[in-house]
């Protein structure tokens, strides 16, 4: 089965850098300054998959998409 | 008519400082240097509750919640709850229909029946469904209101809350025991392998004693379940009346438009202006944590509370535009939220915002729901709503909140 293709990205200008998708996953946000998070790899392996879906659902201005 | 007025800083918070600048709330609101400020004394009706917790117990719980809000939960709600319940509490109004067969009937008043019943589904809370019941439960949720509100209270503070915790207990044997005894149920023959996941209710209540946490205590849910509550019901049930006051006032100054009463998008934009221009509450509250300058060189202290005045931030000609003050359904906001502080801002933004607004692309990078404003909006208009010419609206007068108190209408295609 091929495995999912994501291309993660946040929108900075929704961005309210809660930081809390960099609590979900470390290995894929960080906090760029106070005011906004980036994306650290925006095509992540398929294993990612829920912590994508966990961050995105709970950014409160849902700027992430995947 | 006056249709948008000035906020005038109510007693509670005089005396502390106060910001009206919308890149200063901004600041405020998303600095990890202040923690929430409101409710410090309606702690038997809301503390511990998401809104009185901040950083990492805080994002624990929203983590908890998040599920409420996914996208196929929140399709779920608008179609096969929203939907339905809009047309019942209006199939109800039916009965008030006069010999000329028009319709008449008190939007505040529909408005709350709606918003009871629905935040009754998300929290989870059963059996919210003949007019005497919604009514009832609607009394309480507004009782439960002011004591989470007692600080604000100008009657002596304790009475409040030993009033309201004595009305609190009919409200745990009418609605709340009964509701949590049937999820406990249902969550057993889950455990059990009886029903699966997608057979128990999609709400708070069931999630918290789904997901049990040892280190809450037995009343954590019903203040959580409070404040959903609260927090769902009123701040909806006043943002729609502006809404559509704001609408019809638009619609005879331009009456190409009217046409659009139906146009979804348009009234996405005209429900985000409503809500811009009048804000659920005078006034979101933070404490210092430390020590705090500004970017503007302004210093908090350590402990200090402050109040950002979310009504004037919202109408920063810098930020809307020089007519920033008015209603504009055409408004463009590129940098900003269309909304701005509507929803409060950084880690106590509403998480019920979703809800409200729908999903859209630009402001979610996704779509599929429409919102409660939307609909209820646009169900309105199909009924054939109109404002009674000879008995216009009128504000509120028994709070500090920017809120019509009476809006007769008529129902003219009922
Ligand atoms: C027009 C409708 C609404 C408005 C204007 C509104 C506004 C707000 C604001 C300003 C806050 C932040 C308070 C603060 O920072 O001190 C907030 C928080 C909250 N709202 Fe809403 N709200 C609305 C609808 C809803 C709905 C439908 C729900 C249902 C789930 C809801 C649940 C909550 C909760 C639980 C919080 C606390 C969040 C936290 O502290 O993390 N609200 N709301
Ligand atoms: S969760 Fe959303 S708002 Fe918060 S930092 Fe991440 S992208 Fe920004």
């Amino acid at each position: 089965m091929a495995s999912k293709v994501f291309n993660l990205r946040i929108d900075r200008e929704i961005c309210q850098g809660t930081g809390y998708c960099v609590r979900i996953s470390p290995e894929l946000f960080e906090l760029e300054d106070s005011l906004h998070a980036k994306v650290l790899n925006d095509a992540p392996p398929a294993e990612f998959e829920e912590k994508i879906l966990e961050a995105a659902t709970l950014c409160p201005t849902r700027a992430i998409t995947y | 008519m006056e249709t948008i007025r000035d906020l005038i800083p109510p007693p509670h918070i005089q005396g502390i400082k106060h910001f009206v600048d919308y890149a200063l709330v901004d600041e405020i609101l998303r600095s990890k240097n202040f923690r929430q400020g409101s409710h410090q004394e309606s702690q038997p009706f809301f503390g511990d509750s998401l809104l009185t917790i901040d950083h990492d117990v805080h994002f624990e719980r929203r983590r908890l919640q998040a599920p409420l809000f996914r996208k196929e939960a929140l399709e779920y709600y608008e179609h096969k709850e929203l939907l339905p319940l809009i047309d019942k509490a209006l199939e109800e109004c039916k009965e008030n229909r006069d010999e000329t067969g028009i319709v008449r009937t008190d939007l505040c008043a529909l408005v709350r029946t709606m918003l009871a019943r629905i935040s009754a589904v998300t929290t989870g809370i059963d059996d919210v469904d003949t007019p005497e019941r919604t009514d009832a439960f609607r009394t309480y949720i507004e009782q439960l209101g002011t004591g989470a509100t007692v600080e604000w209270s100008t009657e002596d503070h304790s009475e409040v809350i030993s009033r309201i915790l004595k009305i609190r207990e009919g409200f745990v044997q009418e609605f709340y025991g009964p509701s949590v005894e049937r999820r406990k149920k249902l969550i057993e023959q889950f455990r059990n392998g009886d029903l699966s996941e997608d057979e128990l209710p999609r709400d708070l209540l069931t999630l918290m004693y789904l997901h049990w946490n040892e280190e809450w205590d037995e009343e954590l849910p019903l203040r959580e379940a409070t404040l959903y509550l609260v927090a769902s019901s009123q701040t909806t049930t006043h943002a729609v009346p502006h809404m559509m006051i704001h609408l019809h006032e638009w619609f005879e100054e331009h009456p190409e438009d009217f046409e659009k009463r139906f146009d979804r998008d348009f009234l996405k934009q005209a429900g985000h202006e409503a809500i811009r221009l009048h804000l659920p509450s005078p006034a979101l509250l933070r404490i210092a944590l430390e020590d705090v300058t500004l970017s503007n060189g302004t210093t908090i202290k350590k402990d200090e509370r402050v109040a950002c005045l979310f009504t004037p931030a919202n109408r920063d000609k810098t930020v809307f535009g020089d007519n920033a003050r008015s209603f504009n359904p055409y408004r463009e906001t590129p940098n900003v939220k269309p909304w701005g502080f509507a929803f409060g801002g950084g880690e106590h933004t509403c998480i019920g915002r979703t809800l409200v607004t729908g999903l859209s692309a630009r402001t979610d990078n996704d779509e599929g729901t429409d919102g409660t404003l939307v609909n209820i909006a646009a169900a309105l208009y199909k009924a054939g709503i109109e404002i009674d010419p000879l008995d216009l609206p009128t504000y509120t007068e028994l709070s500090h909140h920017d809120a019509y108190g009476r809006f007769p209408i008529l129902l003219t295609n009922l």
